[in-house]
């Protein structure tokens, strides 16, 4: 059941009239089954594997609570975020491990290889329940007790495939201090809903049309110009498919009275890759930086040490991607940059300002983050390094966007920019009813004419 | 939400109704955004303002194009008009009917295109002919007046793309539920009420260099009667097409292309068998029963004919078809059915580019026979057409 179908409209029409005509007590058992049918729908079986990771955490997170500091609630720790990694190694990476193993031993790549089929989400939750452990060991979050509650926390149907990831206070304390949505909360989350669609829809899935053209077939778009305008088209896909899905998962989830941090803060006008990580899936990136670079040390230890923690964040950040060197590469790719960044920046905040040096760091940022997204995206290293050779060749070939596709980019940063700079969602959200229907009307009659209807592209970040 | 066992804050009760009312704000800004998008979409695609620009070679261009020179006919011709319907079959050339028959009463056109079915002549000649006055007679172009069935013909998504531009706001209840098909039915639904769904494609393309689709248009515009008037079929054949039916084989003449080879299969060989469920009895006498109706006590004629049925035609006894929807219409006043057989001398191979259409020779010939065919059952202008 994807966001963007109208079975899965009927599906949260269905779950909202439910949620608000049931008492109070009840609510949370309808999220939870609601949760789990959204879940089965895709593939039952895996209900068993997030109910048997639920009961993981769950018991360790009151093991670890009833136990005093020292080593045995570390131990309970470590089996805990062990068995986490170890549904996640197996389900994910095995094959990727299995092949490179097989490929070290002479054998053919498929040599271990074992039929698994990936269940949907599992590094999302995975994280968020890891999360969670930590945070109690930490002594950061109170263990919950009751099982339906921590159940809930786990499967959201919202952010359960694709995040954001949520930290356990933040959810907790929607759900255990629940109170209706205000007319803001209804507001705001209608028009994330109608606004994530719009980003999926008809910005997204348009550019996923060039974007899979060029990476398809490169050989068939050799040039620079080819080469860089189907990188751009990706680009733009993945970010209005992201941070649309992301903008429905938050709006549904305010829709119930839940409030999930934001997860996207405009990337693209970023004026260096440090800010850049701080306004695109902030919501991993944060995890990152709180669960790994700090627990490796952060920047505690000297420059050296800061570099590594850097690179190795960014390295496993890239790993949990995806199962591949491409994404090995991507993750040390911007680790590499973040440590340069810091390397010329030295101790100094990296303060988000306007300078007349913006346009230019901007421009630099912008350039380099799309040369990331050749390993987010070419199908393995070898086409990578062709796309790579063809986008720093002389200029040649024809651009794969259309005019009216470079008027969407265009469009979109303006809006953006205004948004940067005027805040200009807050201001609709408390809009006159007119001006507020107004601004959904047309995201409607965007849809209508740049849609995607009938394709039903998958959002990219369900694979991971 | 509460959970027993855990310690919670005091918080203040929420304010009754306090849900509801946002809801039903937001409710109200999704109907207000509703209409607007409806607004936006009337504004752009119920008016004049995109169907000029739309592209001539598409479905609705096509259409669009043939129905304004239908109208501009009418102003050149007067009343004194026979409009022919049909699909790519018909074979009918106004050009060759005016130099083969140049005394004829009647002037004939085409108000017909490939790929359409009585559903398009309908929506067509409601805007074509508003007050049902306009034409001496409408002839209709039919493959078989007994009805034989091989499908779902209501469930032709072409049919939305044929006549978004004509259709009107009280149009969509009737329209789309007279597809069959679910996901038909959807589909035709939303794109009758946002049209803009339809013309998605066109509208894109369109974007993408506005300056050349402009100039393409008025290029049409300018040219585009005369190329189709201009325009001379092809002399190429079926000779040497031989099909024994009894082994259901066919033998092709060398030299036949992939298209001549799939029309012998698709349109003379398609295996018998399809269940005759009177469903396509059904949906001929529902639209020719709505065409008949709108020109119920109208001077205008509707004539029925049946077309050549192809260059080896094939055997009668293959299915037994049990009714004939054209032949109960027929006995309804104003309706004219011209005799069954009148065509079939045009059945021979060498008649005929492909297994479905007439070549330049028998194009021509079949012109000057409706010509005469049609004028024998009209009479001269202002008599009563009498032949059934």
């Amino acid at each position: 059941m994807l966001f963007n179908t109208i079975q899965f409209f009927i599906f949260l029409v269905v779950v909202l009239a439910l949620f608000y005509a049931s008492p109070r007590a009840w609510r949370k058992y309808i999220l939870l089954s609601a949760s789990y049918f959204f879940y089965g729908s895709w593939n039952w079986k895996f209900i068993l594997l997030l109910l048997t990771l639920t009961a993981i955490d769950y018991t360790a997170g009151i093991w670890i609570e009833r136990t005093p500091p020292g080593r045995r609630r570390k131990i309970i720790l470590i089996l805990s975020l062990t068995a986490n990694l170890g549904f996640l190694g197996i389900f994910k990476y095995y094959n990727f491990v299995a092949s490179n193993l097989a490929l070290a031993l002479g054998k053919p790549g498929n040599s271990f290889w074992f039929d698994i089929v990936l269940p949907l989400g599992i590094s999302f939750h995975t994280f968020q329940s890891m999360s969670y452990v930590v945070d109690v060991y930490r002594g950061q979050q109170k263990a919950i007790r009751n099982v339906t509650d921590y159940a809930l926390y786990i499967c959201f149907f919202p952010q359960l495939v694709a995040g954001p990831i949520v930290r356990a206070r933040d959810f907790f304390r929607d759900l255990l201090h629940w109170k209706p949505p205000t007319t803001d909360d209804v507001a705001r989350g209608v028009f994330l809903i109608a606004l994530g669609l719009t980003k999926k829809m008809a910005f997204a899935d348009q550019f996923a049309k060039v974007a899979n053209d060029y990476f398809g077939n490169v050989a068939a778009h050799s040039g620079m110009v080819p080469a860089w305008t189907g990188v751009i088209a990706f680009g733009m896909q993945i970010y209005f498919d992201f941070s649309g899905y992301t903008d429905m998962a938050i709006g549904m989830a305010l829709l119930l009275g839940f409030h999930f941090p934001i997860n996207f803060r405009r990337p693209y006008l970023a004026a260096s890759i440090t800010e850049f990580w701080r306004r695109w899936h902030i919501s991993l990136s944060t995890w990152l930086r709180d669960y790994l670079y700090i627990s490796l040390g952060g920047n505690r230890h000297g420059r050296w040490h800061t570099y590594r923690n850097l690179m190795l964040t960014m390295l496993l950040g890239g790993l949990w991607h995806g199962a591949s060197w491409n994404f090995i590469i991507w993750g040390g790719y911007h680790g590499s940059l973040l440590a340069i960044e810091r390397a010329i920046r030295g101790e100094r905040r990296n303060v988000e300002r306007w300078s007349w040096l913006y346009p230019l760091q901007w421009l630099l940022t912008l350039g380099l983050v799309m040369v990331s997204w050749v390993f987010f995206r070419a199908a393995d290293l070898h086409q990578s390094v062709a796309i790579l050779s063809q986008m720093f060749s002389a200029p040649h070939g024809r651009t794969l966007l259309t005019t009216w596709q470079n008027g969407l980019i265009v469009g979109s940063w303006v809006l953006a920019m205004a948004e940067e700079k005027l805040d200009w969602f807050e201001r609709l959200m408390r809009a006159p009813v007119w001006a507020y229907a107004s601004a959904l009307a047309l995201m409607m009659f965007c849809l209508e004419i740049f849609g995607v209807i009938d394709a039903r592209i998958p959002f990219i970040y369900f694979q991971f | 939400m509460s959970t027993p066992g855990v310690q919670q804050p005091t918080v203040a009760p929420p304010r009754p109704g306090y849900a509801s009312h946002a809801f039903r704000r937001a409710g109200l800004a999704c109907s207000l955004a509703f209409l607007g998008v409806f607004g936006l979409d009337a504004l752009v695609f119920r008016t004049h303002y995109y169907t000029q620009f739309l592209e001539p070679d598409s479905s609705t261009g096509q259409f669009e194009m043939i129905l304004r020179r239908e109208q501009q006919a009418q102003q050149r011709y007067g009343d004194n008009m026979i409009a022919a319907f049909g699909d790519s079959r018909l074979g009918f050339s106004p050009r060759a009917a005016l130099r083969l028959r140049p005394n004829s009463a009647y002037v004939f056109r085409v108000a017909g295109m490939a790929g359409t079915d009585v559903r398009v002549w309908y929506y067509m000649l409601r805007d074509l002919d508003p007050t049902a006055r306009r034409y001496r007679a409408l002839v209709f172009a039919v493959n078989d007046y007994r009805d034989e069935d091989w499908g779902i013909p209501e469930d032709d998504p072409r049919l939305l793309h044929y006549v978004i531009a004509r259709l009107r706001v009280s149009d969509i209840p009737g329209f789309f539920t007279a597809f069959g098909e679910p996901k038909l039915r959807w589909e035709a639904f939303r794109g009758s009420v946002f049209k803009g769904l339809v013309y998605q494609t066109d509208v894109l393309a369109f974007l993408s260099d506005p300056a050349r689709r402009i100039k393409w248009v008025r290029l049409y515009d300018k040219y585009w009667q005369l190329w189709v008037w201009n325009w001379v079929d092809t002399d190429r054949n079926m000779v040497g097409l031989r099909i024994d039916w009894t082994a259901w084989k066919a033998t092709l003449p060398p030299g036949m292309d992939q298209h001549q080879r799939d029309t012998v299969r698709d349109f003379l060989m398609y295996p018998p068998g399809h269940p005759q469920t009177g469903h396509y009895a059904a949906f001929r006498r529902k639209w020719f029963g709505k065409i008949i109706d709108r020109y119920r006590g109208s001077p205008t004629k509707i004539i029925f004919f049946r077309l050549a049925r192809g260059p080896i035609p094939r055997p009668d006894n293959l299915v037994d078809k049990k009714t004939c929807s054209i032949c109960e219409l027929a006995r309804r006043p104003n309706v004219l059915l011209a005799p069954e057989h009148d065509f079939d001398s045009l059945e021979h191979p060498e008649f005929y580019k492909d297994a479905m259409h007439l070549n330049r020779e028998g194009g021509e010939r079949f012109t000057a026979m409706l010509v005469d065919e049609v004028t024998k059952l009209l009479g001269p202008p202002g008599a009563q057409g009498t032949a059934k």
